[in-house]
């Protein structure tokens, strides 16, 4: 019984595929159903999961939806637009990273939209998934694109062997200076090798009244604790996928964070202007009105930054700091696209991501800057970087291939339904010992699993 | 009046007509009140009932699992969890803050206001008092944001580079999480009420008879006496609207919190309505069940309070 139905399933999937392709017409796919022994239930079935999105496919057209931010550091997503005609382009209703509205209509077994851009695996793929948002893009992407992606990035992009997340936009974490304020300071013009450079530097740049400030950092922990985690090791990751908050090099980050607060701005801790106070953090004041030297974060926080000095050339860029013995990785993620399970249009859908992330323009402008943003965020393929090493464009950057070679190195944080909750959880918890009411750095990491822990169990 | 002649009269004509006209005057009004009540059911009943039995349940919105009934589960656990109270407290010190300087501050501008004898100034001042209230709240919460900003706000640039009072090292740090964001926010939101709240005290000062502070007056009554005894008592019912009204909003402020908080435990900001938010909203299954007792308990918290004040704030006379 079970291999028959088995034997229906793959006749029924192939079936599909090929209405789906225009190589039958609906005729022939409910004839050949018929002959293949499907029977009317199978024929339902099929005609449920299958036929339903490719006859409703006539009826409306390709529907992406796209988280705003996205849109405004990119227009050249308008041009892609262009080359499909119909297309329904949308902006997605996800404030503050906000995935609700998904998955109501999910519960409801629809979609307003068929794909969506703006997904960031380790913040939101695991949830899209077990609500049943969303679904691989396995069957849709071709194996040339599934090819090309970066192994670390297609890594990211996977729960259970399959994707989830098809990957556009690539930030990468690593280390931004004031050229202007260092040469002020006598600090040589280049990236502080290890973490004891960067503090000297830092100071120096204090000590000289180069600046007010030395140094600083984003205190959400997916941007501070992770990344100089992973400075010193990647291996700091639970079985179930959990960071490791109570692991040696995590300890050692949240030390070197408390140092770095003797020269950076006072209101370090404190939470951004948006999106929840995720964004538009104090850090990013800081560097903006450049009263700090150093910084680091994904690259494309100190290049928007440096658009509002007199001279946005003085931003040099670098790799981050490494402890002595450490690893030396960084912390990267991409922001994709998700294929939404009840959504329509699949095939086209794919046709048009792939569009959208091999387009030329939207990386020479992510790279270069246009007059709405310098986002700074690189493409997830190896080809592109293969073509820009063969033939390289006299407007590419040096920090691009800092950023490459960074990647190589990086890993992202580790899916998990607890992927960014665990450290909005632990925040409060480990700042006890930033701001000096907690002695011992492993007291508060370890009050930091208990709280996440007691989340998980919860459920 | 008008009212009970044309009851009245239904009652006669009903009377005289018989009791299926009776039944069919009553099923009219019945249908005539129809859309209102399908309305009042859809839009109040409705959620609030959904919401109860929500928290009975362990209904998780990203699990696809059946939810099943905990019955008083989730109430014993919101109760017993030190951030339901933690959360509750801060909600009512914020409104501790910000409750008498919505009554205080509006009722003084009201009866400065209601002494200016000339019509064109008084236009102009309530004119002016009102524009906060027309400012949508998006815009209000990003000027002060600006505002407050520890780094590049004006508030700052004052205290540092105006009167040298503070340091870029140790200047107020207003909003994100440190004991100053709740007054910070308190005074946002007054400044924000004042013209609205303002306005309700001119319109119940309008309606007390000027002969009666006159008559006080003459008696020998001083102003303040005449504020005290004549004035104050024929503005209490106006007062208790607006204590029991701005009570619940103040209670139940979440759009703020948000903003200039975040989902940071710690933060003053992260009251009841973030917690359940939080748990419904952002942590792990997203546990609806459990965010619906959290704000159960909240609303029955609220209700509560609001019996007291309206005791307390009821017209003697």
């Amino acid at each position: 019984m079970s291999v028959r139905k088995e034997e229906e399933h793959v006749v029924q999937r192939a079936l599909r595929r090929q209405l789906l392709q225009g190589t039958i017409d609906r005729r022939q796919f409910l004839t050949r159903s018929m002959v293949a022994g499907l029977g009317m239930a199978g024929v339902a079935a099929a005609t449920k999961t299958g036929i339903g999105p490719a006859f409703a496919a006539d009826d409306r057209p390709l529907t992406p939806t796209f988280y705003q931010w996205i849109e405004n550091l990119h227009p050249g997503i308008a041009t892609v637009n262009g080359e499909f005609p119909g297309i329904n382009y949308q902006i997605a209703p996800v404030e503050g990273f906000g995935i609700e509205r998904f998955v109501a209509e999910a519960k409801a077994g629809e979609s307003t939209w068929d794909v969506y851009v703006g997904q960031t695996p380790f913040v939101e793929m695991t949830a899209m998934k077990e609500a049943g948002v969303i679904e691989p893009w396995d069957d849709y992407m071709p194996k040339e694109v599934l090819d090309d992606i970066i192994p670390s990035i297609r890594e990211e992009n996977t729960i259970d062997g399959k994707m989830y997340g098809w990957p556009f936009l690539l930030d990468v974490i690593g280390t931004g200076w004031h050229s202007g304020l260092t040469d002020k300071a006598g600090v040589a013009d280049e990236a502080p090798a290890t973490w004891d450079d960067f503090l000297a530097a830092g100071q120096k740049v204090v000590d000289s009244k180069a600046a007010p400030w030395g140094a600083t950092f984003d205190s959400h922990g997916w941007r501070s604790v992770a990344p100089i985690t992973h400075s010193m090791s990647t291996d700091v990751y639970t079985p179930e996928g959990l960071f490791d908050f109570t692991s040696e090099p995590a300890i050692e980050a949240l030390k070197l964070m408390k140092t770095i607060m003797a020269m950076a701005n006072p209101d370090i801790l404190l939470e951004g202007a948006t999106d929840a106070g995720v964004n538009g953090t104090p850090d990013e004041v800081a560097f903006a009105a450049q009263r700090v030297a150093l910084y680091f974060k994904y690259f494309n926080a100190p290049l928007r930054m440096a658009a509002n000095w007199d001279d946005p050339t003085l931003l040099h860029l670098g790799p981050l700091p490494k402890f002595p013995n450490g690893e030396g990785s960084t912390v990267f993620w991409t922001t994709g696209c998700a294929l939404f399970k009840y959504g329509q249009n699949k095939e086209k859908a794919a046709e048009y991501i792939k569009a959208l992330t091999y387009d030329p323009q939207i990386w020479k402008d992510s790279i270069v800057g246009t007059p709405s943003g310098h986002p700074g965020q690189l493409p997830p393929y190896k080809s592109i970087y293969a073509d820009w090493d063969a033939n390289k464009p006299d407007w590419m950057p040096p920090f691009v291939g800092l950023v490459r070679g960074q990647l190589d190195r990086a890993k992202a944080i580790t899916n998990n339904l607890f992927g960014l909750q665990q450290f909005v959880i632990g925040k409060p918890i480990w700042e006890t010992y930033l701001k000096g009411e907690e002695s011992d750095p492993k007291v508060a990491m370890q009050k930091v699993v208990d709280a996440v822990q007691a989340e998980v169990k919860k459920g | 009046m008008a009212q009970t002649i044309a009851s009245d009269q239904a009652g006669v004509h009903s009377n005289r007509l018989g009791g299926r006209a009776f039944l069919r005057l009553g099923t009219g009004a019945w249908l005539l009140l129809l859309p209102a009540l399908a309305f009042f059911v859809g839009y109040q009943v409705w959620p609030i009932v959904r919401v109860l039995w929500l928290s009975f349940t362990d209904y998780k919105f990203l699990s696809n699992d059946p939810s099943q009934w905990v019955g008083l589960a989730n109430y014993v656990e919101a109760l017993g969890d030190p951030l339901m109270w933690q959360s509750l407290w801060r909600a009512a010190l914020f409104t501790m803050m910000f409750l008498p300087g919505t009554i205080i501050l509006p009722l003084l501008l009201a009866v400065l206001i209601d002494r200016v004898t000339n019509r064109r100034l008084a236009t102009i001042y309530r004119v002016v008092l009102l524009i906060p209230a027309v400012i949508p709240s998006t815009l209000i919460f990003v000027l002060w944001k600006w505002m407050y900003n520890y780094q590049v706000g004006p508030i700052n640039h004052f205290l540092v580079n105006t009167t040298g009072l503070f340091t870029l090292q140790n200047a107020p740090q207003w909003l994100g999480g440190t004991p100053l964001t709740l007054p910070s926010i308190a005074i946002m939101e007054i400044w924000w009420g004042l013209g609205y709240h303002t306005i309700f005290f001119l319109a119940g000062l309008a309606a007390i008879p000027k002969d009666l502070p006159d008559a006080a007056r003459i008696d020998g009554a001083n102003e303040w006496q005449v504020f005290w005894h004549v004035v104050r008592p024929r503005l209490a019912p106006i007062m208790m609207i607006l204590v029991v009204l701005r009570f619940g909003t103040a209670m139940a402020v979440i759009d703020e919190y948000l903003i200039f908080g975040g989902f940071n435990r710690a933060s003053p900001t992260y009251t009841w309505t973030i917690f359940m938010y939080d748990q419904a909203f952002k942590t792990g299954l997203w546990r609806q069940g459990y965010a619906a007792a959290i704000g159960m308990i909240g609303a029955v918290a609220m209700m509560i309070v609001m019996v007291l004040l309206i005791r307390i704030f009821r017209p003697r006379d």
